[in-house]
């Protein structure tokens, strides 16, 4: 069998097995719907707050496209967060990383291959509920038109993708740091904030907004959100696209090359 | 080859740093360090054929672990090298891995929240396990460990013995000419762990598997291998055969004497015996202890029932507990010089 298929097999087996695995823990779904709701619901008032003041507050989005915005980068939040960094985290803490290790599969398909089942699960259980309800709650737009709507999906996949290898990446530190949390924790919030979730990029400094564009962390909300309100157009659109797919693309080969390089001198613990 | 393992001069060393005492210290520590060198396995070599049952025993802290590590790839030693199932297990992980299998009695391999039989099915497109050899072993794993009564539960329902007795099965699937086993009977009560024993006997004499199985149960030792290596200090002190060991370090043997009547034990008293220690342990049992190469236990005996009445006697061996306890402390160190020409 060839390379190319072989990990595509152990990828769709891990995501299986990651899709079987949540269901285990599905009565955590519905409480995350509430949890979903409630953030949509906040961050609405806080916008209606911020745009009475102030028409104009989100330079390059209007009241209505803000709200959008905010509830469909929820929803797609739901999707494409994952666990990965944490889940290594405490599988090298705990020495179970080794049984992996001892396997003809790589790190990576691993714990990518679960994520992206667990994602698949979600985006049945959780994302498309929470849309369903956020969509009759909130005034939202549709996308902007249906090529926006297919490159909106290719982008939200890219998102997946991407934010699995970000967090690859970050999983890999607790190789060398033992404990992780601190550094976890400090991600998270990072890339909250920089994802373009809880604001949009147009509202960082001009300085900061031209450095963080040639960062991946914008791509992983904000240009799946351009798309769908129609901000990015023709060429603009394939780039912005083309360019969250390279960066997903590299930094998974960045994350399987870091992984190798920080196994090579490390120590498992425990017996 | 497949099943033989070659470690030549391996030799694993840490960096770490030295720790200062108290919060002073610690601050002492953020500015300055000083640092030190483990040596946690020194110069480690030995070969293992095809077949063998081995069994790879040693205080903790000794280096098994760390030996077993860089046998199955996870570390790559400072200096030395492997050579396993014809493999470098480090630069050849890939396919080396799909040779070899691994029990980790503390761990389980087993996705914990789901049905074992989904676990199963995962190792069997990671390993391309065909589907009839699937099924044939399957069906062999079920007749010795009774499997199919927990396939569909998930592993958290299980008990200690039905998980390990599962999570062999899982380490044999894609039948590997040699597996790693690692304390496989710790915390299993007496019949999980006879039940996992037969099965290790029953795979490596149907299939043949290499099995290098590191424990502190030393009845895994006497029931399943035909050789033992002892590790201390990262260095090996013996490998050879258990009763080897028993032949060159078992110095002492007992003799325990049940007396009929205490009140006829006077002549024990008095009787002088050269190098044999005689001593009263309550008013009818009496022992006596010997070097067992001046004496053959016959001698003893005769020479007691000769002076006494005697209901009872019974030839007390040192364990192998005791053998192994004084290597551990160090007593037996240089009888063991010897032992090293394998």
């Amino acid at each position: 069998m060839s390379a190319v298929a072989q990990t595509a097999r152990h990828y769709g087996e891990f995501a299986r097995i990651g899709f079987v695995n949540i269901l285990a823990f599905r009565l955590r779904y519905y409480t995350g719907i509430v949890t979903y709701l409630i953030n949509v619901t906040v961050y609405y008032f806080i916008w209606k707050a911020l745009y009475a003041a102030d028409a104009n507050f989100a330079q390059g989005f209007d009241f209505a496209e803000m709200v959008t915005y905010v509830a469909v980068g929820w929803v797609i939040r739901s999707v494409y967060f994952n666990n990965i960094d944490a889940n290594i985290a405490t599988d090298v803490q705990s020495g179970n990383i080794i049984l992996t290790m001892l396997k003809p599969t790589t790190v990576l398909a691993r714990y990518l291959g679960q994520s992206l089942g667990e994602a698949a699960f979600r985006l049945v259980l959780l994302t498309a509920p929470t849309a369903v309800i956020v969509a009759l709650i909130f005034p939202l737009q549709a996308p902007a038109s249906p090529l926006h709507a297919a490159a909106f999906l290719a982008s939200l996949a890219g998102s997946v993708v991407l934010s699995g290898a970000l967090n690859f990446i970050v999983g890999a530190f607790a190789l060398e740091m033992k404990s992780i949390l601190g550094l976890l924790r400090a991600k998270f919030y990072v890339q909250e904030l920089l994802s373009g979730l809880l604001l949009p990029m147009t509202m960082f400094p001009p300085a900061l907004q031209s450095v963080l564009a040639w960062l991946p962390f914008e791509h992983v909300a904000y240009t799946p959100l351009r798309i769908y309100l129609g901000k990015l157009n023709g060429a603009e659109l394939w780039t912005a696209l083309a360019a969250e797919w390279a960066w997903a693309a590299a930094l998974l080969w960045a994350g399987s090359w870091f992984w190798g390089w920080m196994a090579r001198e490390t120590t498992i613990q425990g017996g | 080859m497949l099943g033989r393992v070659e470690a030549s001069h391996l030799v694993k060393e840490f960096r770490g740093y030295k720790r200062r005492e108290g919060a002073w210290g610690a601050v002492r520590d953020l500015f300055q360090r000083e640092a030190t060198t483990l040596r946690a396995v020194d110069d480690v070599s030995f070969t293992v054929e095809p077949g063998e049952m081995v069994g790879y025993i040693g205080p903790n802290g000794a280096g098994k672990s760390t030996s077993v590590k860089m046998l199955t790839g996870i570390l790559t030693p400072t200096s030395g090298s492997a050579r396993v199932n014809g493999f470098d297990p480090y630069r050849d992980r890939m396919a080396y891995t799909r040779t070899i299998g691994a029990v980790f009695g503390q761990r389980t391999q087993l996705w914990w929240d789901i049905a074992v039989v989904e676990s199963f099915r995962l190792l069997k497109q990671i390993y391309e396990i065909s589907d009839a050899d699937y099924k044939a072993r399957m069906k062999r794993f079920d007749e010795i460990l009774e499997l199919n009564r927990y396939l569909n539960q998930p592993v958290r329902k299980l008990s200690l013995g039905e998980r390990m007795r599962c999570d062999m099965a899982a380490a044999l699937l894609h039948n590997p000419p040699l597996v790693f086993l690692d304390e496989p009977t710790i915390g299993l009560d007496l019949l999980a762990k006879e039940s996992i024993r037969r099965f290790l006997q029953e795979i490596n004499a149907g299939l043949g598997t290499t099995m290098l199985l590191t424990t502190h149960d030393l009845a895994d030792i006497e029931q399943l291998c035909n050789r033992l290596m002892i590790i201390d200090h990262g260095r090996v002190l013996f490998d050879g055969p258990l009763h080897s060991l028993k032949g060159m370090l078992w110095r002492e043997t007992q003799v325990r004497f049940d007396l009929k009547d205490p009140e006829h034990a006077a002549p024990l008293r008095t009787l002088e015996f050269e190098g044999v220690r005689l001593e009263e342990t309550d008013p009818l049992t009496w022992r006596a202890s010997f070097d067992r190469e001046q004496y053959a236990p016959g001698e003893v005996i005769r020479q007691v029932v000769a002076a006494v009445d005697v209901r009872d006697i019974a030839i007390e061996e040192e364990s192998i507990e005791t053998i192994i306890r004084r290597i551990y402390t160090g007593g037996a160190i240089p009888s063991l010089d010897k032992a090293r020409t394998r």
